[in-house]
């Protein structure tokens, strides 16, 4: 090997030394693999499972008139390759996926499914991401605070109060506030992201518009999410309150709010983890409260592709929002890579 | 004046099925400058009298009765925060007994020791930082150890280290709970140096040594008090009690103990009959007398107390009856 | 008489109050649906609040809301159990086989494990459901149940694992019995708590994951569930429209339910771990 070749593979292998990069690096292969593996699981589920769906929706179309039919089978056979040999159909299907292209919508014939999707994930996102990271902060500081009070009202007021919110849908939540401020107390709108008489721009009445649609589906994400963090962090708390380093520095004289403070610092770690693990719940959830509020989000989109049979559509939002999904855990993975000093520091576990 | 006093202390328990007993109306001296060894069983309430005697006392514990008196001042009657500035740490600290698991694992020592030492001296960190170099170095403590997390340190580091940060104020009272129980041989050795120099240096003045093992005690302590079932038994200058122990409890509690010497293996071994008996009710008169080669008839119905013998020796038992 | 473990129990308020509602939920469901024996037969005129004839009004299509919800509530309650029992069955299997063999099957294992905990259950379920055409009960659990197991192997796992070195365990490979007796015999019976307490957290989610399914129309195809009505209720924009009746009783019951199972959950959790009762 040249000179410079040796020197880069030098620098390589001491950046795997590294344990962040291995660590980053090893999280990185995970979540790759899971997105070939879903992939594999959405082209092969409409090609395989009983009762094949391609052929039924073949079939449940043959009563249209001949030339939408014609384009209709068309359609399908373009877009999912139907008739050639399956490792062509995979190889089309990984093709195009890497060009970006997701297909047509097959209930708007000609309208991208990308386009569509794009249009409507930052309704979504714009939801999810204030949700989940308040009802994050909010549910651990409540959880910690029931958990230092425990044994006193307050705790044992909060406690059973957490625990029914988390079993709480937040549809149902979203039915119940938008029954009680929007159709009865009309102090919010019963629908959509923002007035359709408003043209979309930057200007300050349209976004306050926008907020004041918002208001309602944010809340009931956030209230429905926060259960699940106060009580976990609840626990967490209660158990390292217990914990050896929390009497040692007691008896050292340190004053209460001190420990109080080391015990979070300790209790945050796992719940970091948490968030990355229930970004998934959190955002199944939301998805399904778009469609109580008529909220052009990507629930709302894969609400109506279901409805109306819409293959492509189905299958491209799918794929897109786990992508979203996976970049989104991998954020949160290296948040905590770099507040775990155990990693920092490369230790691997007792 | 002994550096502390504790007068007719009474800690308790309190659980849904009563009261635990643990600390008896007992009283203890502590003078300055000596190491004192606290032995006995496993749940005679060692680990409970230590943290009573320094007032760190949380529900389900209670200091029902008693002073405690330490370096002059009154501590039985002050409030956490004035206990938690002035004496915890400055006067007295405690190093306790899963010293491995003391430090928070998402700390730097050296962040922990700017926490504990800020609170109570308004210093700039970085004279903090020099101060504790300046003392590990004296303790053969090395300093890259102060900026390490707690899981890159050994055992017998963590230890020490512990040990380290607690003295960093120079409390005149140390107390550590079973510092070597844990660790193997060599670390035991390095803990006991350290102890020494604590003493020799002037950076504590007394050490109270709670352990279940005598065989340690004899290394290193001036003087050793027993403890059975939550009452003194006998205390006494290490070699006398060690080699002329009064008390049936201590006597069997030596003759327990594996030591490499030959007269073991002509003596045997003997191990005391029976189990330790329960705080929550225990047996009338001398708690040691359902357990004991030389009960008489009084020490089922009358408790002993502590008398005077040869010498500042004290003993709890009736074969010593009191002067009256 | 009655084993001391059931006695200790019921000395907690929490469970005796959540224990005593869902159970009384189960036996109105039973007993109810005697009463109501075909709830999706037209009973009435449509879209009438609650009155004598019908405590919780009609639906848009003439059908007792009270019929729907008795029955809804013993189809939810089936395929809470019926799910829970499927992911229970996956999850404590390859948690055991993970756990006790270790190596290479159990890297391998807990690899497709962390797979299927990464990829968010609801989409996964959304997907397979939207290409079943006929969807009945079975189904719908069956598809519930292969998403819900990451969490009781990776659990049963670790419980194995702490298990193993055990020396109850090392004393029965030492007296060289097979590996099935040990599992049998040795691991399982110490297990037997904590499989319990996943039954009945798996109970929970499941209930609230086939209403969610329901709502976005991917629940039974045949049939009525909580969820069900739940989604015809929005299906009917029965918000916007103020009846309050249709979502609202639904909707509690379901809490109701996954609720006093979470607390049953929590409180015989507290008793096996007694450091988070405090003690």
């Amino acid at each position: 090997m040249s000179h410079r070749g040796k020197s880069l593979k030098k620098k390589l292998l001491s950046l795997y030394g590294n344990p962040f990069i291995r660590f980053v690096s090893r999280r990185v292969g995970f979540l790759i693999i899971t997105f070939v593996i879903f992939l594999l699981i959405i082209f092969a589920l409409p090609r395989f499972i009983p009762g094949n769906p391609l052929a039924t929706l073949l079939y449940a179309i043959r009563e249209m008139p001949p030339e939408t039919l014609q384009l209709k089978q068309k359609q399908l056979i373009e877009q999912f390759g139907l008739g050639k040999p399956l490792e062509v159909q995979f190889y089309e299907f990984i093709a195009r996926l890497f060009r970006g292209d997701l297909g047509t919508s097959y209930s708007y014939p000609g309208i991208k499914v990308v386009t569509m999707v794009f249009t409507a994930l930052p309704w979504s996102l714009g939801l999810l991401i204030p949700a989940s990271l308040l009802s994050w902060i909010i549910g651990n500081l409540l959880g910690a605070l029931a958990a230092y009070k425990r044994k006193t009202l307050i705790d044992n007021a909060l406690l059973p109060a957490f625990l029914t919110l988390t079993e709480t849908p937040y549809y149902w939540l979203a039915m119940v506030l938008l029954y009680i401020f929007a159709v009865t107390l009309k102090i919010f709108p019963t629908s959509d992201a923002h007035n359709f008489l408003y043209f979309p721009s930057l200007r300050l009445t349209f976004i306050l518009d926008v907020l004041w649609h918002w208001t309602l589906p944010f809340l009931s994400i956030l209230m429905g999410a926060i259960g699940g963090w106060a009580i976990g962090m609840r626990s967490m708390v209660i158990y390292e309150l217990g914990a050896d380093y929390v009497s040692y520095a007691d008896s050292l004289g340190l004053p209460d709010r001190k420990v109080l403070l080391y015990v979070f610092k300790n209790s945050m770690l796992p719940q970091i983890t948490g968030l990355a693990l229930n970004l998934g719940t959190i955002l199944g959830g939301a998805l399904i409260t778009e469609i109580v509020f008529n909220y052009p989000g990507t629930g709302f989109l894969i609400f109506r592709a279901l409805t109306q049979l819409d293959y492509p559509m189905i299958q491209g939002a799918f794929i897109l929002l786990i992508l979203t999904l996976l970049i989104a855990n991998f954020i949160v993975d290296l948040v905590y890579a770099y507040v775990d000093p155990r990693i920092r520091t490369g230790y691997i576990g007792e | 004046m002994a550096l502390l006093e504790a007068k007719g202390v009474k800690a308790y328990y309190y659980v849904r099925q009563g009261q635990v007993k643990a600390v008896d109306d007992l009283d203890l001296a502590i003078e300055r400058g000596i190491t004192l060894g606290l032995a006995g069983e496993s749940g005679c309430g060692k680990s409970t009298l230590v943290n009573t005697l320094m007032m760190n006392v949380k529900p389900p514990l209670h200091l029902v009765e008693g002073t405690i008196v330490l370096d002059g001042k009154v501590i039985s009657n002050m409030d956490r925060s004035t206990l938690q500035k002035n004496i915890w740490g400055v006067l007295v600290s405690l190093v306790p007994q899963s010293a491995l698991n003391a430090l928070m694992p998402t700390m730097s020592i050296e962040g922990f020791v700017k926490d504990v030492i800020r609170h109570h001296m308004s210093v700039p960190d970085s004279q903090i930082i020099s101060m504790t170099k300046k003392r590990f170095e004296e303790l053969n403590l090395p300093v890259e150890a102060l900026s390490m997390y707690p899981h890159e340190l050994s055992g017998g580091m963590k230890q020490r280290a512990v040990i380290a940060i607690s003295t960093l104020l120079n409390p005149k009272l140390l107390i550590v709970d079973e510092p070597t129980s844990a660790l193997d041989v060599c670390c035991q050795k390095q803990v006991l140096r350290m102890l020494i120099d604590l003493r020799k240096t002037g950076i504590t003045q007394s050490i109270v040594f709670v352990t279940h093992d005598i065989a340690v005690l004899k290394q290193i302590a001036d003087w050793i008090t027993i403890m059975y079932a939550g009452k003194i038994v006998e205390s006494a200058p290490t070699d006398d009690l060690l080699n002329d122990s009064k008390h049936p409890y201590t006597f069997s509690l030596i003759n327990a103990v594996v030591t490499p010497e030959p007269e073991v293996r002509k003596r045997g071994l003997t191990s005391i009959p029976g189990e330790p008996p329960n705080l929550l009710d225990p047996p009338k008169g001398c708690r040691f007398h359902p357990r004991c080669p030389k009960v008489m008839d009084v020490c089922r119905s009358v408790e002993p107390t502590l008398v005077k013998i040869e010498g500042n020796r004290i003993v709890s038992c009736h074969l010593f009856p009191s002067e009256s | 008489m009655v084993p001391p473990i059931l006695k200790e129990l019921f000395k907690t308020k929490k469970l005796d109050i959540s224990l005593g509602i869902f159970i009384g939920m189960v036996i109105i469901s039973i007993f109810g649906s005697a009463l109501y024996p075909n709830p999706l037969a037209v009973a009435g005129p449509s879209y009438r609040p609650p009155s004598n004839a019908f405590p919780l009004g009609t639906d848009d299509r003439g059908r007792s809301l009270l019929a729907l919800l008795i029955t809804g509530i013993k189809n939810s309650l089936y395929i809470g159990v019926t799910a829970a029992l499927i992911s229970l069955a996956i999850g404590v299997t390859i948690g055991v086989i993970s756990g006790f063999k270790g190596g290479v099957t159990d890297s391998s294992l807990m690899l497709i494990t962390d797979l299927i905990l990464v990829m968010p259950a609801i989409l996964i379920m959304m997907l397979i459901a939207a290409y079943l055409k006929e969807r009945n009960p079975l189904f719908v659990s069956l598809v519930i149940g292969i998403t819900a197991w990451p969490w009781v192997a990776r659990a049963v796992r670790s419980q194995i694992m702490s298990l193993k070195s055990r020396e109850f365990m090392y004393m029965s490979k030492m007296a060289g019995l097979r590996d099935m007796r040990i599992i049998i015999e040795d691991l399982l019976p110490n297990m037997a708590s904590y499989i319990f307490m996943a039954f009945v957290l798996l109970m929970s989610g499941a209930m609230i994951a086939e209403a969610g399914l329901s709502m976005i129309g991917l629940g039974v195809t045949k049939g009525v569930t909580l969820g069900s009505v739940l989604y015809w209720a929005q299906q009917n924009d029965a918000v916007r429209r103020g009846l309050w009746w249709w979502f609202g009783p639904p909707g509690i019951c379901l809490i109701a339910l996954a609720a006093s199972l979470l607390l049953i959950s929590t409180a015989l959790d507290e008793y096996f771990s007694p450091r988070l009762k405090g003690g």
